[in-house]
């Protein structure tokens, strides 16, 4: 009997109970909020369906529906086209400069969505943006070309913050295809265009749609734009509705949690979708483990047209950008670079922010909640996996899907959903930075399963069959033979939780509090304030301590395992 | 003589894989002694059960009826609930892929089951110099492992297994990663190992060759079954079943029905389409039962002339002869029967020649004929 209440099954349980009180008690306390009059606690509060009829009979719902998709698909098209363009260059052609394009479109990677937001206004505004200011002045226009608070503008935005997540998807759908099965192609016979046409495009359709649908459940649930952009210009989607529904005085949480199941339910749709189409995916096996070269096309003079456009692109998504958070980080007040301009250069927006008192605590909680939520993503993860892919203890699949509905919750709806939950359960936490660390560790669990999932599955059994041979323990097998066998899977895991999690603010924004800020949302409050240059300095400073964690990850993950 | 001692029994071993309408029965009461100090090899085809009863007794996979026993103590059994973990065995293991893990050095790997138990360093030093020696790799204690080549990782692994002076030591097909010139040594060292150390030790295979050539004993086992245990002596000369003289080396089968059963140093005599040939009988025949007689090829002896005052002679046609350097390997034409026959190289063999086969009755084996269901026949002496 001695067997069931040792070290193993003490860890094995406390670890499914951990992820199902995170996923799986918000999830309940959502839809159990969205059907009452008030906040639990308040006395009077009784079942309704108020709530919905208010959020369904509100005359401007169907346009806040038709924008959120409008808003949703159109990111989706723009961004699927410049990161499939951009993969297809890298992979399968001989464009010049090609290697330094595979960098550059990756860059936008670690620039947080508020920060990308913030630049294209900078760009974009018709009276402060950058381009609409050069441009006017250039071809002598009256009023500005561009206007970013639009639909057009607003998807032009998020479809550059989203691209490199195309790009990366497409180059291993393009990468990983075996040529050969091209090559047969054209050994039978048919041209390069119907070869693309009739054996390329096929096999790519899987990963051309999960991207796509990738890109929706994206669009769908980015609040960034949205609110930065869209709530100026008076262009409601989904998430903005909640953010205003809960921030308004007195905050209605009934109509914000009608709201959020509502855009759950879109959102678990589309994840749905692209389940049923990975697994598809997996069938056609493509990708067989083999180190494919892949067959490049020799663009002959149009390989010029190809680098051209690539690097405007770059200079689009990424110069740009970056150029004008560092040059509104480093004037006085915000101006079109001129001499003037450059003759007044000054550190004191970076003097006035490392002196800002609240600054230094978000600093600490955001260093805090984003190296003890990747830690502990990646741990709890590392054994969900162990259940899921070594054991076969039963209910292992129902602990897995448990493990992945917080990839379905957009940051706004999780951030309703525990605001329920901590408002509800007698554990005071509401408020404090701890309920923020739940917050993270719930979103970022399925990226933590994902990544330990793949490297455990590389583990050949034996090599824990050997540990148990050997007389250790389970406990000495997981620490001693499992986890630095993981380790790649863990470290990569890692460094994408903790920059994802310090850039977090669409969950952030409904649970922190003034001693729980954290970095975006002080940058989201000085934006607010209109205090530009202090809010770039600040995305500067953001960004060199991301780039400083991911390389110190890397460092310790190399010593502590086995290189990749 | 002192009685024997066994070292690992195994009672009525009862395993399923998979759950509901997939459910496998994969072991079907397989029991068996395996003698202290002996080289015990499980034997048959892929899917057999040989590996799953090896890792029955490791622990890493948990029948669902029988009795398991090392040196004495009860590790599993199902009617009392008693269930041993791995890690609580006193085994050393040797897995297909050697699993060395790739993090840790030589060293380290060697060390683990002794730093499990948190020895001494001293000792820990001492026992993992030993046996590096043992197993020829002093020298290369700080290698990381993933700088070894096949072989050398397999002696890590036999170094890991053996560090802490198991009871038994369980080897599941270690050699059959290794290209056919190393493993052909390896068989000999591995045997020479064994007998330095003294450990009672598991060998599983399902290469008949490296099975004769290595073992004190063979059970030899077919879905799921134990179909007969014994020396490889016995069991290649006087196989008892169809299975076994067919899946160890190469046979001829000839049909039959007994007509006279023989017995105690007399031979029995079967009809065949042949005519009557005399066999040593196998147990289990009856008089009047329908019976194989299986004949190696290398004990067909071949005659030009018809012989003289010799039993079981028949006349054939040489269909095929192929040289191979020590022995020419023919097929011969009895009727509607093709033999295969291995003859002295001298003895030029032409097709289409007529010949007398000389069948030894002491080289015959009479064995019933039904054998044990689902026996692929095209598989048998491949």
């Amino acid at each position: 009997m001695s067997r069931f209440f040792n070290s193993q099954a003490l860890i094995l349980i406390g670890c499914s109970l951990f992820v199902f009180y995170l996923a799986g008690v918000p999830l309940v306390m959502l839809l159990y909020g969205s059907v009452r009059s008030a906040p639990i606690g308040e006395p009077g509060a009784t079942f309704t369906i108020q709530n919905y009829i208010k959020a369904y009979f509100d005359r401007e719902f169907y346009l806040l529906f038709w924008n959120s998709i409008k808003y949703a698909f159109g990111t989706t098209v723009v961004s699927f086209l410049i990161g499939t363009y951009l993969a297809w260059i890298s992979e399968r052609t001989n464009t010049p400069l090609k290697k330094v394009f595979i960098v550059m479109a990756l860059i936008p990677f670690i620039i947080p969505g508020i920060l990308s937001t913030i630049a294209w206004i900078l760009l974009l505004s018709p009276k402060i943006g950058l381009i609409n200011l050069v441009v006017k002045e250039l071809l002598g226009l009256e009023s500005a070309p561009f206007n970013i608070y639009s639909m057009g503008g607003m998807v032009w935005a998020e479809a550059i913050h989203l691209y490199p997540l195309v790009f990366l998807l497409m180059s291993a759908a393009f990468r990983n295809m075996d040529t050969s099965l091209e090559e047969a192609s054209l050994t039978a016979g048919s041209s390069t265009f119907t070869t693309f046409r009739r054996v390329t495009l096929p096999l790519m359709r899987p990963a051309m749609f999960s991207a796509l649908l990738i890109m929706f459940i994206r669009g769908i649930e980015a609040f960034e734009v949205p609110a930065l952009v869209g709530v100026p210009a008076r262009i409601s989607v989904f998430t903005t509705k909640i953010f205003l529904a809960i921030h308004q005085f007195p905050s209605d949480f009934g109509l914000a949690g009608a709201y959020a199941v509502t855009l759950l339910a879109i959102s678990t749709a589309g994840v749905l979708l692209y389940q049923r189409v990975t697994r598809k995916e997996e069938s056609y096996a493509t990708v067989t483990g083999k180190g494919y070269r892949p067959r490049v096309i020799d663009l002959g003079g149009w390989k010029y047209v190809t680098c051209i456009s690539a690097s405007l692109i770059f200079f689009l998504a990424v110069v740009l950008p970056v150029f004008v958070l560092l040059w509104s980080s480093f004037i006085p007040y915000y101006g079109v670079p001129s001499r003037e301009l450059m003759a007044k250069l000054t550190l004191s927006n970076y003097k006035y922010i490392l002196n800002y008192p609240l600054a230094l605590t978000a600093f600490k909680n955001s260093f805090y909640l984003s190296v003890g939520s990747a830690t502990l993503v990646m741990l709890l993860t590392s054994v969900i996996a162990w259940i899921t892919v070594k054991s076969k203890i039963p209910g292992r699949i129902f602990l897995d899907n448990m493990a992945f509905i917080p990839i379905a919750m957009p940051g706004i709806v999780l951030g309703v959903s525990l605001i329920w939950v901590y408002l509800t359960l007698p554990i005071p936490i509401y408020g404090t930075i701890w309920v923020l660390l739940l917050a993270y560790i719930t979103k970022f669990m399925p990226y933590g399963i994902r990544a330990a999932s793949a490297s455990m599955i590389q583990i050949n059994k034996e090599l824990e069959e050997a540990s148990f041979a050997s007389g250790g323990t389970w406990f000495q097998t997981f620490r001693k033979v499992i986890l630095p066998l993981l380790m790649p899977g863990f470290v990569a895991g890692w460094i994408y939780i903790s920059i994802i999690s310090l850039r977090e603010l669409s969950t952030s924004i409904l649970l922190y509090s003034y001693n729980s800020t954290v970095l975006s949302i002080m940058a989201f409050d000085l934006w607010e304030g209109g205090q530009y240059t202090y809010v770039c300095a600040l995305g500067v400073l953001m960004v060199l301590l991301l780039v400083a964690m991911a390389y110190i990850a890397r460092q310790l993950g190399a010593r502590i395992g086995i290189a990749d | 003589m002192a009685e024997k001692r066994y070292m690992v029994q195994i009672e009525s071993l009862e395993k399923y894989f998979g759950e509901d309408r997939e459910r496998v029965h994969v072991l079907k009461g397989i029991s068996l002694d395996i003698p202290e100090g002996s080289l015990y090899t499980f034997l048959g085809p892929s899917g057999c059960g040989k590996t799953t009863t090896l890792r029955c007794v490791a622990g890493l996979e948990r029948p669902e009826r029988g009795k398991i026993s090392i040196d004495g103590k009860t590790v599993f059994a199902s009617g009392e609930r008693v269930y041993i973990p791995t890690n609580k065995r006193p085994i050393g293991m040797v897995f297909q892929s050697y699993a060395i893990w790739p993090h840790m050095t030589v060293f380290e790997n060697v060390a683990y089951p002794l730093t499990i138990h948190r020895r001494p360093k001293s000792e820990v030093k001492q026992k993992v110099e030993g046996v590096l020696k043992v197993v020829g790799l002093q020298g290369l204690e700080d290698r990381p492992s993933p700088k070894l080549s096949g072989g050398q990782q397999q002696r890590v692994a036999f170094a890991r297994a053996l560090v802490n002076q198991p009871k038994v030591m369980l080897l599941d097909e270690p050699l059959s990663n290794l290209d056919a010139k190393l493993r052909e040594q390896m068989r000999f060292e591995i045997k020479a190992l064994q007998r330095q150390v003294n450990i009672t030790t598991i060998y599983v295979t399902h290469d008949q060759a490296e099975a004769l050539a290595i073992s004190d004993q063979i059970a030899v086992m077919h879905a799921g079954k134990l179909i007969e245990v014994g020396t490889p002596h016995q069991l290649y000369s006087r196989p008892k079943r169809k299975f076994t003289a067919t899946f160890l080396g190469l046979t001829n089968l000839i049909e039959g029905k007994i007509v006279e059963l023989g017995g105690d140093s007399k031979p029995g005599r079967m009809e065949t389409k042949r005519g009557i040939l005399s066999f040593i009988p196998a147990t289990g025949l009856a008089k009047g039962q329908p019976a194989v007689l299986s004949i190696r090829p290398e004990h067909i002896q071949v005659h030009k002339e018809k012989p003289q005052g010799l039993d079981n002679v028949v006349e054939g046609t040489v269909k095929e002869a192929v040289f191979m350097g020590d022995a020419y390997h023919c097929q011969i034409a009895v009727g509607d029967v093709l033999l295969r026959v291995h003859t002295h190289p001298f003895l030029s063999m032409n097709p289409g020649e007529k010949v007398y086969l000389h069948l030894d009755p002491q080289s015959c084996n009479g064995l019933p004929a039904e054998d044990v269901e689902g026996v692929d026949e095209s598989m048998l002496g491949a």
